[in-house]
């Protein structure tokens, strides 16, 4: 799974730590997701999707073999 | 998404300081004999125990798996999904390392060496995962963006 959470991170002009501040969860989280080592919970994608006033499907999309 | 079954923080560190002193003792206990006196206990003729044990092994080893067992359990300061997910998948990791090892150090140790095998069992998959753990951990954190 692909996301834009660094580009959507940027367009806000926020940190990994500003944002793993405001979703509740630790810097190494918002890193492993940006980096594709970790796949989100739907409550965190959720919510990340909310605080960018986007979509899920916007921010994060299927790859070939998902 | 909070586990139950961890401990505070603090604990990783308190584990780790008690350890050391455990595991010396047990080391010293093994290669040098070192017996504490006070932990002689002497059983009379006929009771299920040895008539005379001392009991420096039995304290080396419950300290050590206990030791360990905080440093595993500790939570880390932020506690999340992530964090969660690679604590099992460590403990996986853990499993998995140590039967190989095992398996291979029975063909590869005999009579003596393999009781010290047997020995350091005990205590390498609570090893095998503190290490694990926190090298992916510190991994991850060293590709962390700075700010």
């Amino acid at each position: 799974m692909q996301n834009t959470i660094k580009v959507e991170r940027a367009i806000k002009n926020m940190t990994q730590a500003d944002l793993a501040d405001k979703i509740g969860v630790s810097r190494q989280t918002i890193n492993a997701i940006e980096t594709n080592r970790y796949v989100p919970s739907t409550i965190l994608a959720l919510k990340m999707a909310r605080l960018f006033g986007k979509a899920v499907e916007e921010i994060f999309t299927l790859e070939k073999g998902d | 998404m909070r586990s139950k079954l961890l401990l505070p923080h603090r604990f990783k560190w308190i584990g780790l300081f008690v350890f050391i002193p455990f595991l010396v003792l047990g080391l010293l206990n093994r290669y040098k004999d070192f017996k504490i006196e006070a932990l002689t206990f002497y059983y009379e003729d006929g009771s299920i125990f040895t008539p005379v044990q001392n009991l420096t092994d039995e304290l080396a080893l419950t300290g050590s798996i206990i030791s360990l067992l905080m440093v595993s359990f500790a939570r880390e300061k932020q506690e999340d999904e992530f964090i969660n997910h690679t604590r099992l998948e460590s403990w996986q990791w853990a499993v998995l390392i140590n039967f190989v090892m095992l398996i291979i150090a029975t063909w590869v140790f005999y009579d003596e060496a393999y009781i010290d095998v047997m020995m350091y069992n005990l205590l390498t998959p609570l090893i095998f995962f503190i290490i694990r753990f926190n090298w992916v951990l510190s991994k991850n954190k060293r590709s962390e963006e700075k700010i």
